[in-house]
């Protein structure tokens, strides 16, 4: 009876476009184009934005200054004849404005006062890259104005100015795969915890649909029990999700990589971790669509219910906005997202190398959703059919 | 066969019993019509012999037995094809076909042969690869039924089989209706269409507001009406014409003419040479045989219902 009923919802599935456009379709867009859009903002490429050098001071350490940023900050472009708005529309990402008198004010130990070199960027940079930027721009200062200081102490002191031009000895680097993921790295598990939470849509709809024709009502006059109805939903919509999950990872591994973006690596990915958290987001997300569609009478309750939940789980569970860019109090709320406990747990297995104990946490979670969605599921599927 | 007694049924959150006290019997071989104007309980009746509802006063048996229990052990001895299209759209009608059999725990090469056989019976081979959403009111009709039969039923429930289907497919499905009966199985047969009841039930039960009103044998219970004459006659002597008759019985106005209740079916020739010698001429007359509708209106008074 089982296989018979299971072997309906799969039928029935594959010849739903709308919905197996959402199931597979929508998040592997998604995970393509909000790895592209936001490459720069999760791995900002510094060395590659576009800017120009406006230089009013003809001096020797401002002319030292915009060769040591063109160096760092690679080649500057030919400065447009209104290079306020094009900095103002972004087309410029930022100009290097060194006044006149930055040489003299530099050469002056004791001088304060008015900036005299200045980086005027466009409105919408990154914060991080602004900082970067500025921080930059005082260090490179800073030791100019330390070469022009010993250029003119004695000699005895037998200190070698060209020697702070070279490395410095301190670094800065993540241990193993840090906490903050690249855009693919991100987008990837949020996008696919996303779409397998979105078979609460086909769910429900096919679930009202066969209520509502009676067909339900005849699979139990023909005996039917309400878990084996449950159960034959569950079974083909873990194995959808298993689909979706080897399609999007496909995705990050080959597709990304193919088309210019970065690539999803799963080397070191520790599997047996992988498959539980998949297990685990899968369960709760077939469970609370089951719940969903149990819950609505009609097929616009069920078409829009379903994607409002998943849209609020996926706004705080850090699927749109990531976890690390939140305030704490949006981190706390995050932390009761079912999909914030999927996201966390695969950023942990694809990001950390996570074993089965470090995501026992948010699959354990996962399955404690699952089972309350289950009686919930089930208590209301007795009362309505 | 199939045996009801005092069965009674209130919902949850209604005022009034959906279920007063209802009984009757189902046998083998036999249409048994089921009518009933809109909320007259038909509905939650089927509910209870296919499961949907439990039972909470009064006895249901298939053979002797508890329908809880019969149905424990064999769900599939009855089957029902309800009103509406209670199959999958988007699957075709070979598919449909097989997941009813499959959940009804049909399997393998008697699987197979029964959705054949079912195929041939409502003669939808042509279509087993159609789409159900695409077939036509009268195929989708046969569908409901070709699925009702896939699992040899010993009882079916017909619920308004017939709605919004062309006189062809509706005179089909009225001649395998009662081809199943003749092949043994009990048929229950709900429809607003009195016409067909008429034509196709061997005995009617009459449900209004949860309770049975009439059952018997569908000829018996015509007979009972057959004490009424309707007439009318030539020309501007309706008055007349109730003076006349009001000796032989109750005269009540019916269009142009009147409905005539004869106290005894004796005295319809009386009635007759009555008006001859009174030089009435009829323009119209009919006595005799009651059909199923005028029975059923009586019976539930005309009123609109909800």
């Amino acid at each position: 009876m089982l296989l018979a009923l299971m072997k309906k919802e799969l039928l029935a599935l594959s010849r739903d476009i709308h919905g197996m456009g959402a199931l597979f379709i929508m998040p592997m867009v998604f995970i393509i184009v909000m790895s592209m859009a936001l490459k720069d903002v999760y791995t900002p490429a510094t060395k590659s934005l576009a800017y120009a050098v406006v230089n009013q001071d003809q001096g020797k350490t401002a002319t030292q200054l915009v060769e040591r940023w063109a160096k760092e900050a690679g080649a500057a472009q030919p400065l447009p004849e209104k290079w306020q708005d094009e900095v103002r529309s972004g087309r410029l990402k930022y100009v290097l404005l060194v006044e006149a008198g930055f040489s003299k004010v530099m050469d002056d130990l004791g001088s304060q006062g008015e900036a005299k070199a200045r980086l005027l960027t466009e409105p919408g940079l990154d914060n991080s890259v602004f900082e970067t930027r500025r921080m930059r721009l005082l260090a490179i200062a800073a030791q100019l104005r330390v070469e022009g200081l010993l250029a003119r102490l004695p000699r005895k002191l037998n200190v070698n100015a060209s020697a702070l031009t070279g490395d410095a000895p301190v670094a800065a680097e993540r241990m193993a795969q840090g906490p903050r993921p690249t855009a693919v790295q991100q987008n990837v598990p949020a996008w696919l915890v996303f779409g397998m939470f979105f078979v609460v849509a086909s769910i429900a709809g096919l679930f009202v649909e066969e209520r509502a024709c009676g067909a339900l009502a005849r699979l139990r006059s023909l005996g039917a029990r309400p878990w084996q109805l449950i159960v034959s939903k569950i079974c083909p919509y873990l194995a959808v999700n298993g689909v979706q999950a080897a399609l999007m990872l496909a995705v990050g591994v080959w597709l990304m990589p193919w088309i210019g973006g970065e690539g999803l690596s799963l080397q070191g990915v520790h599997w047996g971790a992988l498959l539980l958290m998949l297990l685990a987001i899968s369960l709760a997300a077939v469970s609370l669509a089951l719940a969903v569609a149990c819950l609505v009478s009609t097929h616009a309750q069920a078409a829009t219910l379903g994607p409002i939940l998943n849209v609020l789980m996926a706004a705080l569970g850090g699927v749109m906005v990531p976890l690390f860019v939140m305030p704490p109090v949006m981190q706390k709320i995050a932390a009761y997202s079912p999909m914030n406990w999927g996201l966390e747990g695969l950023l942990n297995v694809l990001l950390r190398s996570g074993d089965v104990a470090s995501v026992l946490p948010q699959a354990g979670r996962l399955a404690g959703f699952a089972m309350l969605m289950l009686m919930i599921a089930f208590g209301l599927f007795r009362r309505r059919v | 066969m199939l045996a009801i007694r005092k069965l009674s049924f209130r919902y949850p959150t209604a005022n009034v019993a959906a279920l007063d006290d209802v009984s009757f019997e189902a046998q083998r071989g036999e249409v048994l019509g089921l009518l009933g104007p809109n909320g007259a309980g038909k509905t939650t009746l089927i509910a209870h012999l296919t499961g949907l509802l439990p039972i909470q006063h009064g006895d249901i048996t298939l053979d002797q037995q508890p329908l809880g229990a019969a149905r424990a052990r064999q769900p599939t001895r009855i089957a029902v094809a309800p009103q509406e299209y209670a199959f999958y759209p988007s699957l075709s009608v070979a598919e449909n076909l097989a997941c009813f059999a499959g959940a009804g725990s049909l399997s393998g090469h008697a699987k197979k042969s029964r959705i054949a056989e079912c195929l041939a019976f409502a003669q939808l081979e042509r279509y087993a690869t159609v789409r159900a959403d695409r077939l036509s009111g009268g195929l989708k009709r046969r569908l409901n039924l070709a699925i009702a039969l896939l699992h040899r039923p010993e009882l079916l429930l017909f619920d308004e089989p017939t709605v919004g289907v062309d006189p062809q497919s509706r005179a089909f499905l009225l001649e395998a209706i009662q081809q199943l009966a003749q092949d043994g199985c009990a048929v229950i047969y709900t429809s607003h269409y009195m016409e067909e009841v008429e034509a196709i039930a061997d005995r009617v039960v009459i449900l209004d507001q949860g309770r049975v009103l009439r059952q018997g044998v569908l000829s018996e219970l015509l007979a009972t009406g057959a004490t009424q004459l309707q007439l009318a006659v030539e020309g501007d002597a309706l008055e007349r014409l109730q003076t006349l008759l009001s000796p032989f019985g109750d005269v009540a106005p019916q269009g142009a003419g009147v409905q005539l209740t004869l106290a005894s079916r004796r005295d319809f020739a009386a009635v007759i040479a009555a008006l001859d010698a009174a030089g009435l001429v009829v323009s119209h007359a009919r006595f005799g045989h009651a059909d199923l509708e005028q029975l059923f209106m009586s019976l539930t008074h005309h009123s609109l219902r909800d």
